[in-house]
């Protein structure tokens, strides 16, 4: 009869409902780009956005994609860090407990450790066998910077405190640390001086002075604040501003950005200052105005190639801004004061970023991750003594945004 | 045939349209089916409706309605009428039973408008222990998320639009300023007689900037006197009230009150990884704990008091909805993120008005309504610790707040006042006029934070709808609808910056019936909807604010048809099937922010959605009724262009991620009546709901093999199954339910999980007096 007919049809529809499955079950073969580099692609739309980390053999040349490739990381806004053969993955969570993912390289591919968690941090860094991290308070009701020692071998968290921020710098603001590096056996922290309140956080009346706050470790007690009047504060928030060389010499660029009323209000220019080796004091006999030198561009973020030689990134007078990362790549040769602009790069308008999380052999080249306006990304080899780019390895189906490697 | 019969007697038979009209006890008779020979009709509003017949001949007629016993009759048709045809009905005193029988119940007379609407009979549920939201779910093409157990935030889907695309109502009056303590997942299913849901285009009586859909929620105003009161306890502690009373004198007064409470520990077991506070060593994997900071309780009163059928006013009540919440919130978005002290808790205090008048002059019914919302919500971390998965914590010794310390007290001081007319101008053409206008203006302070307090200034929003349209109506034949929409909204934020804007929506909906049981339905909308005061101010949890947000807009397409069946009165089936298309452009959706620590509101160009979805029902006598639903979309992110970006986006034409594009439930419900003593029924009612799995993120990127863990949502399977026991006619219920028989653990968000099985006992009284 018709009617059972239509009867039999829809409790067939219902019943083959739970019939369903599309998880695929192969394990994905190597696509070429098994490798011990490992690079962070976060998608081009920003909707409900993850990261992938895909790994590379070769970062000069081939390509490698995110479409049907790479793992899958829980929300973009990670941050990776590479310490004792290990590759950290770090989720900033707002203000929660973050999750952290360990993975190892094995046979060229990433393979996960463990999972642990820890907190939502605005600068870490590798100090001796630990990797130190601090949550960072952006407002005065709350005076403090917490900090934790996570140890790469056990992967656990080892040690926690807190250090108080309001009376590092005495001026009543508070300090934040705009990143922090282990230099020797203490811990540099450097300061931008921020109001912490209301829709002015990061705003400060210091907008002419650069701090460093000296810890021990692991004690994490305030030593010394080292002071200087000729630059604005060090680094950049959530960038790292120093650097140490072979010799031991500390490096630090002031992007000369802090702000008032809205508005840039440093006066000193863009500059680079240094901490000799063995002193807790900026060496007032070495000055390098990057300004002058660098056609009126800033650094905002570097990285140390060895031989005294930084590829820096820099934004114009115009592009100048408190959280921008510059476009424009140069090489700074600390030693002799000199500054080139790189040739061989893409048009800066095809440009939509540069990472500024890079990998370098120290052998006076780095390689860095340039996204295109166009959607795909390539890493650029950049060679110091010649100051020229070359494409390298291309990535498809995201932006680039870390280039690391992992032994 | 008798029409042949006597034709030889009469002077030139010709076949001529007849008018007849229905009456019960001296009352018009709406919506009953008449069986004219072959014919079938319905009365209007008045009781009226017509048939063509041969003059001169005889006919049978068979007229049915709600609530009225069945009349059959014989009847010589004069060559020419100058009255109608009167009928008379008997009132039947087993109505009830009548309902799913024959005749038009309220919900079909709903479910036969030209939109695409689906109505749930609420009454039908009144000895369970359902949420309104928990009823939708049940709906082909809804979808309810829920992130935890009682009182835990829920995002509702209908057709792939979900959150603020979707617009809810009670009575027609707009819920958005309810407050926290008044929502449709913690209304329980008692206070409604029936739930409406609006798909894709919405009736411009509802006057409303939806962009997905609505929803109504009618509650019940019965005559006489009347007492509804359940008690409900179950697992995790769960207890739940609800008490509808009301007395409506012969003079016309009329007070009624609706009170309801519900709590829960909500302390289920979840499978965490669980670490340890001090080292962050995750130490126990896959470990099973007890929730612990979950609790949620929410009490409401809503009371009113006015007169009914007076010749100024059919209905003219004030009110008072009193209410308040407590939410503790045990997780953040991961359950990585564990709190032990995180809640919130909000009041409402909200004076209503309630103005109804039908033939104000002849043809003219007008409906206004106003109320305003006093209501405070509290946002409050203050403990300066870090809590585990045991309870166990320690303090921080900074001054953060588990989160982000704080005890955020805030006003949204929202009102609302709609007006409605309708002018039936002729028989067949009518007119409607709707205007919903609500103003916000957001007064809070971070009381742990004077200083950053001191420096915020109001929020204020206004909005207007003003819509207006058009119905043609062939009684039981096709019905057509045109409507325009101009919606209007001005924003401003701490005096320092306005934006408003002007948007014009218009639409078209239509119904055919070739056969009276089948039913064709088509409408298009271009629809618009307004940014929310939360999207544009945030929501102070959650939500940032995007003053910058422009409104968005949807072409919505819906084609449907429902038809009913029979095979000897005794088995009974109803389908229906819709396909359903939208492209919203300027689509608003929530990323997160820069930082990463709040979600924000933001415009996406295009949002393409195609689906279809399919009801069955069959029911045998009294005694069985089976059915189900299932629905199947497919949403395309039409974007081609990121922002910042020249080549084409390698997502654009991918799925939109996070959102369930299969799913289903089916439900079997025996009914044993005269059990133990005549007037005792016993109903068991199995449930089951499946969803398909479905991606977290991009579909297309990523490995999907086993040890890449790309993020899924799983497949979801729970089984429901309830016992309900009425005595004497309904007067007493005891009802039992267990809820995810099979204790499987289920998700609608990524890693939040839900209870596994749980039991409620329900006890439910009611009685009538006319």
């Amino acid at each position: 009869m018709k009617n059972n007919k239509w009867t039999n049809l829809a409790l067939a529809a219902m019943v083959s409902l739970s019939a369903f499955s599309c998880k695929s079950d192969d394990v994905a073969p190597d696509s070429g780009n098994d490798g011990n580099f490992v690079l962070a692609v976060t998608p081009v739309a920003s909707e409900a956005v993850a990261d992938y980390l895909v790994t590379a053999k070769d970062l000069e040349s081939g390509t490698v994609s995110i479409l049907g490739n790479g793992l899958e990381q829980d929300g973009t806004y990670r941050y990776y860090v590479t310490h004792n053969n290990k590759f950290f993955s770090m989720l900033y969570g707002q203000g929660s407990p973050g999750a952290v993912t360990t993975y190892e390289i094995t046979d060229g591919r990433l393979t996960r450790l463990k999972n642990f968690t820890s907190e939502t941090v605005q600068a870490f860094a590798p100090v001796n066998d630990d990797i130190l991290m601090m949550k960072i308070s952006r407002n005065v009701t709350n005076p403090t910077a917490s900090y934790y020692q996570l140890n790469t071998n056990s992967l656990t968290i080892t040690k926690e405190g807190v250090v108080n921020t309001a009376d590092v710098l005495k001026n009543g603001e508070l300090a934040f640390f705009t990143w922090i590096k282990q230099v020797g056996n203490k811990v540099y922290a450097p300061i931008m001086s921020i109001k912490a309140c209301c829709s002015t956080a990061f705003e400060t009346a210091y907008p002419d002075n650069a701090w460093i706050a000296v810890y021990s470790y692991p004690d994490m007690v305030l030593e010394k604040v080292i002071t200087d009047d000729r630059t604005s504060y060090i680094g950049r928030y959530f960038r790292d501003g120093l650097a140490v060389d072979e010799k031991g010499d500390v490096y630090a660029f002031s992007s000369s950005v802090a702000t008032g009323n809205g508005a840039i209000t440093s006066t000193k220019p863009s500059a680079i200052t240094r901490i000799a080796s063995g002193t807790t004091a900026f060496d007032k006999s070495y000055y390098f105005d990057i300004e002058a030198a660098a056609n009126g561009k800033n650094i905002t973020n570097w990285i140390y190639v060895g031989q005294g030689k930084f590829v820096v990134q820099m934004t114009t007078k115009e592009e100048k801004g408190g959280y921008t990362d510059g476009k424009h790549i140069g090489i700074v040769d600390v030693y002799n004061k000199t500054f080139k602009d790189v040739t061989g790069m893409p048009a800066i308008n095809t440009i939509k970023a540069v990472t500024y999380n890079n990998y370098t052999p120290k052998n006076g080249t780095a390689y860095i991750g340039i996204a295109t306006t166009d959607a795909v990304s390539f890493v650029y080899k950049i060679d110091a003594a010649t100051a020229t780019a070359t494409q390298g390895l291309r990535v498809e189906g995201g932006s680039i945004t870390a280039v690391n490697r992992v032994d | 045939m008798l029409l042949f019969f006597f034709t030889a007697s009469a002077q030139q038979p010709k076949i001529q349209t007849y008018a007849a009209r229905v009456l019960a006890e001296g009352q018009a008779v709406a919506a009953a089916t008449v069986r004219v020979d072959k014919q079938i009709v319905h009365s209007d509003q008045q009781g009226n409706f017509t048939f063509s017949a041969i003059s001169g001949s005889t006919i049978h007629i068979e007229i049915s309605a709600v609530g009225n016993q069945m009349l059959e009759q014989d009847i010589f048709l004069h060559n020419r009428l100058a009255t109608p045809l009167l009928f008379h009905l008997k009132k039947d005193e087993k109505q009830i039973e009548k309902i799913e029988v024959v005749g038009f119940t309220k919900i079909q007379e709903v479910n036969r408008q030209a939109y695409n609407v689906t109505a749930i009979d609420a009454t039908k549920l009144y000895n369970t222990t359902m949420n309104i939201s928990s009823a939708l779910d049940r709906v082909a093409g809804i979808r309810v998320r829920e992130s935890g157990g009682l009182g835990s935030n829920f995002n509702l889907s209908l057709n792939g639009f979900s959150g603020n695309h979707i617009r809810y109502f009670m009575d027609g009056i707009p819920m958005d300023n309810f407050g926290s303590s008044f929502q449709i997942n913690n209304i329980p299913i008692n206070m409604a007689e029936r739930v409406e849901v609006y798909k894709g285009v919405v009736p411009i009586w509802l006057g409303a900037d939806a962009l997905g859909g609505a929803i109504n929620i009618v509650t019940s105003t019965k005559p006489g006197l009347y007492v509804d009161a359940s008690y409900g306890y179950g697992s995790f502690n769960t207890h739940r009230t609800a008490v509808n009373a009301g007395y409506t004198s012969k003079k016309g007064f009329m007070a009624s009150i609706s009170a309801y409470q519900n709590y829960s520990d909500n302390d289920y077991k979840v499978t965490v990884e669980v670490a340890d506070i001090k080292t962050g060593d995750n130490y126990q994997a896959a470990g099973r704990v007890r929730r612990f900071h979950d609790t949620y309780h929410n009490e409401a009163i809503i009371a009113q008091l006015g007169v009914v059928n007076k010749p100024y006013a059919d209905k003219l009540l004030l009110g008072i909805t009193v209410g308040q919440s407590y939410k503790e919130i045990q997780t953040g978005a991961r359950m990585v993120s564990v709190f032990g002290g995180i809640h919130n808790e909000g009041n409402t205090i909200m004076p209503t008005l309630k103005y109804q008048k039908s033939d104000l002059i002849k043809g003219l019914d007008l409906t206004f309504n106003a109320n305003f919302n006093l209501g405070t919500e509290r946002s409050i971390d203050t403990l300066n610790r870090r809590y585990g998965w045991y309870g166990d914590w320690k303090e921080t010794g900074a001054n953060g707040g588990e989160r982000s310390r704080q005890l955020y007290e805030y006003k949204n001081n929202e009102g609302i006042a709609t007006l409605t007319a309708n002018y039936k101008i002729l028989a067949r053409h009518a007119v409607a006029l709707s205007n919903v206008a609500t103003t916000f203006n957001r007064i809070g302070k971070n009381k742990l934070d004077p200083q950053s307090s001191a420096l915020e200034l109001g929020k204020k929003s206004f909005k207007d709808i003003l819509g207006i349209g058009y119905s043609y109506d062939v009684d039981g034949l096709w019905s057509t609808t045109v409507f325009g929409k101009l919606l209007y909204q001005q924003n401003k934020n701490a005096d320092i910056s306005s934006t408003s804007s002007t948007e014009f929506g218009y639409g078209l909906a239509s119904t055919y019936f070739p056969i009276p049981t089948l039913q064709l339905k088509t409408s298009y909308e271009m629809t618009n909807r307004l940014p929310t005061p939360y999207e544009l101010f945030g929501d102070v949890e959650n939500q940032q604010g995007n003053f910058n947000l422009k409104p968005e807009h949807s072409h919505n397409i819906n084609l449907g048809a429902i038809y009913n069946w029979k095979v000897n009165d005794e088995h009974r089936f109803s389908m229906g099937a819709n396909l359903i298309y939208r492209y919203a452009f300027d689509y608003i959706y929530n990323r997160f922010n820069a930082n990463q620590t709040l979600l924000i509101a933001d415009n996406r160009e295009g949002v393409a959605t195609t689906g279809t979805d399919a009801e069955f029902r069959y029911s045998y006598k009294k005694l069985l009724t089976f059915g189900g639903a299932i629905t199947y979309q497919h949403l395309v992110n039409k974007q081609k262009y990121e922002e910042g970006y020249t080549g084409v986006s390698p997502l654009y034409n991918d799925q939109m991620p996070n959102i369930p594009y299969l799913f289903g439930n089916t439900d079997l419900g025996l009914s044993f009546r005269d059990l133990g003593t005549k007037g005792n029924v016993l109903n068991i009612h199995y449930n089951m709901l499946y969803v398909h799995s479905f991606w977290l993120y991009w579909p297309s990127l990523g490995s999907t093999a086993v040890g890449a863990e790309k993020k899924e949502i799983p497949k979801q399977l729970s089984h429901d199954l309830s016992f309900v026991y009425s005595l004497k006619n309904g007067k007493y219920n005891v009802g039992l339910e267990v809820n995810n028989i099979a204790g499987t653990q289920l998700y609608d968000n990524f890693s939040l999980q839900k209870p596994g099985r749980s039991f409620m006992v329900n006890l439910r009284y009611y009685f009538n007096k006319k």
